[in-house]
Parts: structure tokens; C-alpha cells; sequence
């Protein structure tokens, strides 16, 4: 039975637009394109689902089709929702660690300096390209040492007086691999005298969704609704979070792709730079040293979807002494775990081809993104360091060394 | 967050209009759902190209002047014929410094190809379409080739000649048609019947293949002077492309638009962007403007879908959201609304009488001249009568023109979009 809710796909006027803007489509003819495994073959999924076209696994769910859309048709929604629909459940360890951000960071951060050492051993990486077919071209994120909710535990009462504060949801990266990010969230919004508030979460869904793991994904959704719901209702206070990807999935994934209710955390919730920009406009900015550097600034696939990328874009300007350069919009290609599998590396580097190139014609010092794994693919594919706009912020703020 | 202006629709006469405000220094934001329908148009801007039932109009300006006095509703009487002008020209003068050259032919209108091998009047085209060259090879009768890629499926050049055949232009000119064959650039994968133009373009956009192409093209066209091609020079490098295959084959490349997508209107709307972002405008793609707040006659602020409870606020509004294809007009079963603001509406009450017999009417079809109801400054006014002084409506969103009838739609669009920025500016002085 068909829902009738669940008809956007029959919005689609078969105009190809989508397919113009889709990174995939452009690096590789094996993807057909958004229009065709997303609205068009869903009319034959339905129908039947033997007809299901095993293309459109090459999705990298970047969200651009939807950007692209003028008839507003959910298609990155409907393809991704064919992944788990439609396809076979077959376990692959691969795909289940990949998935499982949290549970391998809890591992990790025990043993840090063994995992980053192993991690680039040839053995190692060997027997990963060969038996778990992750490429060894890949380089992977270090882990630290210890969690950020560890840290941030010892210093949750200083952050408790401010009379202003937000409820930070830091997401895995945070938690597990570059606490200083988390860090540098606090000394931003510490200046501006907003405390920050770091309450219970799981994974956001984004690395479950992207491998299938749907009720994973709903559960941790469920969750993550409920407790920032309650923090934010409890003190008051906004939610933010500085992963463009975790903002867009709890804001954005959750409603349209998992059918989840978020409205209790919908309008309160902010993508970082979103929050400091409007009080920026309300003129509360902090003292900021100049950070005489020239920086190429790259815009995330889903930070674009969600409409965020102008905040960061003007909190970046008030920052003195920055050489901004804007870099054309275009997708790195790495998507999260997809740049992680043999089977899509060279699709992915490809897909980021013309942004390495753009990154190396405007010379830049350092690259600035929101996105943590478009940071990685950056930091691998190109010579550049790449930083967090918030992390520039407060080295603007602290003075110190970026 | 505040901006100066807000345009909601990223088409061509909100882009134009934000470009006019930004270069003046305002802080203006472009809110689109999705790509616009320059996406969709011939890459040709249209002035007026047919009067009464399809009798072709040679000097749209010289006949604007009678025309605006009968016809007082009419867009372009609302902007008066010499700002029609001055808004034309400047659109060129502000594509010409994104490298586009838009050739007119001494203020009259010439021609444009179709797929299917008829004639459309309009203004301004891009040099592969039109320009002096061309012309003169046409006055010469010279001979033409329409080549299209073999296997591509949106361009039939056997279709076209027929068609072209049957005009009284063409009665004298030779025409022929004929073959390519995409360059092999090792990927078997995809059957080329499933190529689109942007496919075409992309592999062009690489100048690997021109050589290749330059001989195909000289074998296929025979002693013809000209190469009548689907447009497939790329978005990017089109215009060296273009000189170097010309240069290479020694014939005039000709380009045909294909819906779509089109390559053409593509590369105009690419041109149009980045000079708005050039000129410090944020372009917001892929939100949806949901609403707004309207108090004492004026907008204050406008909500999107993607943000939720938190407003955006401007001192000027611009609604250039189209008309029904671009969803800036919708029709329900017994009324047309603007569904942002639910301004008013012209439209007939009768549900028979919004669309002709016939699917290609002489005279057009009556929905496309209905739109929201402005006064002279492009004011709106609300469903219940009051009138929102800073908020503009232009483009395929107003009434009183036909676009397909008049072949209008471009000229309105970028002179509407200028005609508000004009307003905008000089109210704020």
C-alpha cells in the first residue's frame, strides 16, 4: 500500500536538474543520477521491489539534488530510504564499525596511542584494504586520549554559573577525537557569556543512516530528541551543536528521513556559527584579537542544505585580520563513511577534485569547514591544515597561536 | 537576522534585481526553492516578439512606444519604455562583465532556432546564437548543416529541417543534416541514448575532445558554412570552446537550445549568480519562504521552512517567486492564489475560461496573464485590501502580459527586477 503522504516523488517534473548538481553523477556513470534512483525508480520499487537498481547505492545522501529541486521533492530522502527499504540486511563488519562512531571511539580513547599507531602500520592497513576493503590510501582520524565528557565533567560548575546558557551537543568527533574543538566551543560562547551545558547523547544517526542501520538510528534519535529537550527546557537555554552534519541530521534527518517527531527541539536548536551571528547582531561580540591569516573557507553539503552557510560566512568576516577566501560551492566528496569504503574511494576523490583544485589556486594557510570529515578528506587530498571556523574564533579570542 | 532587502525567487528578475541593489551597496539576500526556470529557457532574452496573433514585431521598442499607451496594465507601461531600455542594457553591461557577450542586432529583434526548426523573435542571444557573423552568412544564403550527436535523444535535426524548410527565410538556403559520434573517453558504461546535455557539456567543458570533434563536425557538414549544433559547449570554457572549434573547422558553430536542461539559460543563470555573490549578495538556496508578518501596510519580517520560528527581517521585500511552473502562483480547483502572502489575485472566477481550446492557442492561453494584482510602484495588496508599500512584485509573477503569446517573459523579468530596485533605492534616499 502506498502512503499518501509519501508521494513526493510524484512532485518530480522530470526536469534533470538534480542531476546537473549531483557531485556523483558528474565523477562517475555508474550513479544515473538523482531523478532516476530517486523519484523515477521509486514508481518501480513500489510496484516491485525485484526492480530495484543496485546504482543508486552511489548516493552520498550530500543533499544537493534537494538544493537543486524547484518542485520540492525529498529525492536524496527517497534514495536513502530505498537503501534500508529495499535492499537485502546482510552484516558486513566494515560497515557495522563504521557505523558505530561511538561504540569504536569508547574503545579507542582507552588506548589511543596503540590505535594511532597500529592504525598506520602497512600490516594493518593491509589487512584492511584487503579483508575489510577500506582503502589504504585512506588516512584515518587520530583518537585522543580520554573522552571530552571526562573533561568537560571537572569543569561543569564554572560553566554552571553563567546566567545565559546553551546546551551544547558536542557529537562523536568531539567526544573522541579533538576534545580542543569541544573546548574552543566553551571559550567562544564562555566570551560572549554564554555557559555551556553538556547533557546525555548518542551518536546523532548520521554514520547509521548513511550504513543502513535504521532502528539504531531511531533509537538513538528517540534519545537524543528527549535529553536535549528536557536540558534545554530544564535551564532555559538554546541548543547548538558545531558538526554541521549532526545539527542537520537532529534537525533535519530526524523529521523527514527517520518520521521522527522533533519539534520539541526543532526551533531550538542552532547550528553553532547560527547562534553566535545573531548575537553578534545584537552586538554582543567579544574582544577578538587580529588572526593575520590567509584561509580559503569551504561550505559543507549539509550545512548548504540547511541554509547555515551565510552565519558562518558573516562570523568569519568579524573576525580581524582574516584573508578570507570564499571558495565556490562544491562537495568534497568523502560523505561521511563513504570516502571509508574501497568499493567508492576513487568516486569520492574524484567528487573532491575540483574543490582540491579551487583550495590550491586561492594559496590559502589554512582551509576553514564545519564539517569534521570534510576536514579529513581535506587534510588528506590536499597540503592544507583545516580548521574549525569556532576554533578560529577563539584563537581570535585567546590570543593564542592558531 | 537583517538584511536591506530581501528577493524571494532566484531567477532572472530577482538576481537582477538584487545585482542593481547590491551594486548600489545594499544588503540583499536571495531566498530559492530550487533552481530556477532559467534553467528551462532558451538563454535568449525575449523583448516583444509577436504582436496580435502572431504577426512578428521587427523593433520592439519603436512598437513598446504605441503599445504602452493602449495597454496601461502591461508590465512594461508600468515601467515606461525608456526604463525598459535602460534595464536591458545594464543586464547586458552586467553579464558582459561575467564574460557573457549578449549580441542585439542594432534594436531589432532577430531570430533563434528551436529543436524542432521554427523561429523565435527575441532580443539579446548569446554569440553562438547570434551575431554579426552569422547574420551576414544567412543574408549570403549560405549553406547549413544541423549535426546532431548520434543517439541524442533531444535533438531530431532531420525534425528541424523540415520545419526550417517550410519558412520562407530558409526557402533558398541549402540545408542538410547529419551525424556525430561522441569521442570514446573510456567509460562503456553508459549507453550514449542515455546522455543528457549536461553530459555533452561536461565532456566538452574538457578541452581533450575538440580536435576530434573539429574533424567529425568538417567531415559531417560537407561544404556547408555553418554547423547547426544542440547546444553542448559546456557552462564553463563555452566561450573559448567556441572560438576554438570555429577556429578549427573553419564554420560558424551554431548553437540550438534543448529543454531541458538547458545550457544555455544555464550559463546565464550561473553568470547572474556570480556576479550577485561578486557584488557581496547572499544567495540562501534550497529554503522555502513560508510567510510573513504584515503589519501597518507593511512586511516586516518573512519565516523559511529551513528556519523554523526564527524570522528574517528586511526593509524592503521583493516577491519574484514566478508563476505557476516556479510555484510563485498556484491554482486550486476554483481560484488561483499567491500562496506565500495570499496576495491578490487577477484571475476569472470561471474555471473554463482560464485556458483556451486549443494547446497551442494563436492567442494565447488566458492563465498565463494571471498574477498578482500591483499599483504602478509594483505594490501589492493583501487579500483583504490593504496595500504592503514595501514589498515588490515582479517578474512572470504579475499579470496583464502574456509571455509565450508576446514572447515577453525575459524583457519583463529583467526590467520588473530593475524597475523595483529603482524604486527600493530611491526610497531609501
Amino acid at each position: 500500500m502506498i502512503k499518501l503522504e509519501n508521494i513526493s516523488f510524484d512532485h518530480c517534473i522530470k526536469c534533470t536538474v538534480c542531476t546537473i548538481y549531483c557531485p556523483v553523477a558528474r565523477a562517475t556513470h555508474h550513479f544515473p543520477g538523482p531523478k532516476q534512483s530517486g523519484p523515477d525508480m521509486e514508481r518501480l520499487r513500489i510496484k516491485s521491489p525485484g526492480l530495484l537498481d543496485d546504482s543508486l547505492k552511489y548516493c552520498t545522501n550530500c543533499k544537493r539534488c534537494e538544493i537543486a529541486c524547484p518542485s520540492n521533492v525529498k529525492i536524496a530522502d527517497i534514495i536513502q530510504s530505498s537503501k534500508w527499504r529495499y535492499f537485502k540486511k546482510t552484516f558486513r563488519m566494515r560497515d557495522f564499525f563504521l557505523a558505530r562512531t561511538d561504540l569504536m571511539g569508547g574503545v579507542a580513547t582507552r588506548a589511543s596511542f596503540l590505535v594511532n599507531f597500529f592504525i598506520k602500520l602497512f600490516p594493518v592497513k593491509f589487512f584492511l584494504d584487503r579483508f575489510m576493503k577500506i582503502p589504504s590510501e585512506r588516512r584515518f582520524p587520530r583518537y585522543a586520549q580520554g573522552t571530552f565528557r571526562a573533561w568537560y565533567k571537572k569543569h561543569r560548575k564554572e560553566q554552571e554559573e553563567f546566567a545565559e546558557k546553551a546546551v551544547y551537543f558536542h557529537g562523536c568527533y568531539v567526544n573522541y577525537n579533538n576534545h580542543d574543538l569541544g573546548k574552543d566551543v566553551i571559550t567562544v560562547l564562555n566570551a560572549m557569556n554564554v555557559g555551556v551545558i553538556v547533557t546525555d547523547e548518542k551518536c546523532c544517526g548520521v554514520p547509521l543512516i548513511a550504513n543502513g542501520y535504521i532502528d539504531k538510528a531511531r533509537k538513538n534519535a528517540l534519545f537524543n530528541i528527549e535529553s536535549l529537550a528536557k536540558s534545554a527546557t530544564e535551564s532555559g537555554a538554546r541548543i547548538v551543536s558545531a558538526s554541521s552534519s549532526c545539527s542537520f541530521a537532529l534537525k533535519h534527518e530526524y523529521p523527514n528521513l527517520l518520521e521522527l517527531d522533533n519539534s520539541a527541539i526543532f526551533d531550538g536548536l542552532d547550528y553553532i556559527t547560527r547562534f553566535i551571528h545573531e548575537r553578534f547582531e545584537k552586538g554582543n561580540v567579544p574582544a577578538m584579537k587580529p588572526v593575520p591569516i590567509r584561509a580559503a573557507y569551504h561550505s559543507p553539503c549539509h550545512l548548504e542544505r540547511m541554509g547555515g552557510v551565510m552565519n558562518t560566512i558573516e562570523v568569519l568576516k568579524k573576525i580581524p585580520g582574516l584573508d578570507l577566501t570564499i571558495l565556490h560551492s562544491e562537495c568534497c566528496g568523502i560523505a561521511g563513511t563513504y570516502g571509508f569504503k574501497k568499493e567508492y574511494y576513487k568516486v569520492a576523490q574524484k567528487v573532491g577534485d575540483e574543490l582540491f583544485k579551487r583550495i590550491e589556486r586561492a594559496k590559502p594557510e589554512i582551509v576553514i569547514t564545519d564539517c569534521e570529515t570534510c576536514k579529513w578528506q581535506i587534510e588528506m587530498s590536499t597540503p592544507y591544515r583545516v580548521e574549525h571556523p569556532v576554533t578560529v574564533l577563539a584563537r581570535a579570542i585567546d590570543g593564542k597561536k592558531l | 537576522m537583517r538584511y536591506d532587502c530581501i528577493i524571494i525567487g532566484g531567477g532572472l528578475s530577482g538576481l537582477t534585481c538584487g545585482i542593481r541593489l547590491a551594486e548600489k551597496g545594499a544588503r540583499c539576500a536571495v531566498i530559492s526553492t530550487g533552481m530556477s526556470a532559467l534553467h528551462f529557457s532558451s538563454g535568449s532574452i525575449d523583448l516583444f516578439g509577436n504582436e496580435g496573433e502572431g504577426k512578428i514585431v521587427f523593433r520592439p521598442f519603436e512598437f513598446l512606444e504605441a503599445f504602452i499607451g493602449s495597454n496601461p496594465l502591461h508590465p512594461y507601461a508600468r515601467c515606461g519604455s525608456s526604463r525598459v531600455r535602460e534595464a536591458l542594457f545594464y543586464f547586458r553591461d552586467q553579464l558582459d562583465l561575467e564574460d557573457i557577450d549578449l549580441y542585439n542586432n542594432d534594436d531589432a529583434n532577430h531570430f533563434h532556432v528551436t529543436t524542432l526548426g521554427t523561429l523565435k523573435p527575441t532580443f539579446f542571444s548569446q554569440r553562438s546564437v547570434f551575431n554579426e557573423k552569422i547574420r551576414l552568412a544567412f543574408e549570403k544564403k549560405s549553406k547549413i548543416a544541423a549535426l546532431n550527436f548520434e543517439g541524442y535523444r533531444d535533438f531530431y535535426p532531420e525534425l528541424a529541417v523540415i520545419n526550417l524548410k517550410r519558412n520562407v527565410l530558409f526557402r533558398n538556403i541549402e540545408i542538410s543534416s547529419g551525424k556525430i559520434l561522441y569521442p570514446d573517453y573510456g567509460d562503456p558504461q553508459r549507453n550514449p541514448f542515455e546522455y543528457r546535455s549536461i553530459d555533452i557539456a561536461r565532456i566538452f567543458d574538457t578541452e581533450r575532445y575538440l580536435e576530434d570533434l573539429a574533424a567529425q563536425i568538417r567531415t559531417a557538414a560537407g561544404d556547408a558554412a555553418f554547423a547547426a549544433m544542440p547546444a553542448f559547449l559546456g557552462i564553463i570554457n563555452f566561450k573559448r570552446h567556441h572560438q576554438l572549434l570555429q577556429q578549427l573547422t573553419g564554420l560558424l558553430i551554431y548553437e540550438i537550445p534543448t529543454l531541458p536542461p538547458s545550457i544555455l539559460g544555464m550559463r546565464i543563470d550561473n553568470a547572474l549568480k556570480s556576479r550577485f555573490a561578486a557584488l557581496g549578495g547572499v544567495y540562501i538556496a534550497g529554503d522555502t519562504v513560508r510567510g510573513g508578518t504584515i503589519a501597518g501596510g507593511r512586511l516586516e519580517s518573512v519565516l523559511t521552512e529551513n528556519g523554523g520560528s526564527s524570522a528574517l527581517y528586511a526593509g524592503s521585500f521583493v516577491l519574484a517567486s514566478g508563476s505557476f511552473f516556479s510555484g510563485g502562483l498556484v491554482s486550486d480547483f476554483s481560484r488561483v492564489r499567491e500562496p506565500v502572502f495570499g496576495l491578490r489575485v487577477y484571475s476569472h472566477a470561471e474555471r473554463s475560461k482560464w485556458h483556451a481550446q486549443e494547446f497551442f492557442p494563436r492567442s494565447g492561453h488566458p492563465f498565463l496573464e494571471f498574477g498578482v494584482e500591483t499599483d504602478e510602484r509594483f505594490n501589492p495588496l493583501t487579500d483583504d485590501g490593504q496595500r504592503v508599500g514595501n514589498l515588490y512584485c515582479t517578474g512572470a509573477l504579475l499579470p496583464h502580459y502574456n509571455p509565450i503569446r508576446e514572447g515577453s517573459g525575459g524583457g519583463v523579468a529583467v526590467s520588473t527586477g530593475y524597475r523595483a530596485a529603482e524604486l527600493i533605492l530611491a526610497g531609501n534616499r
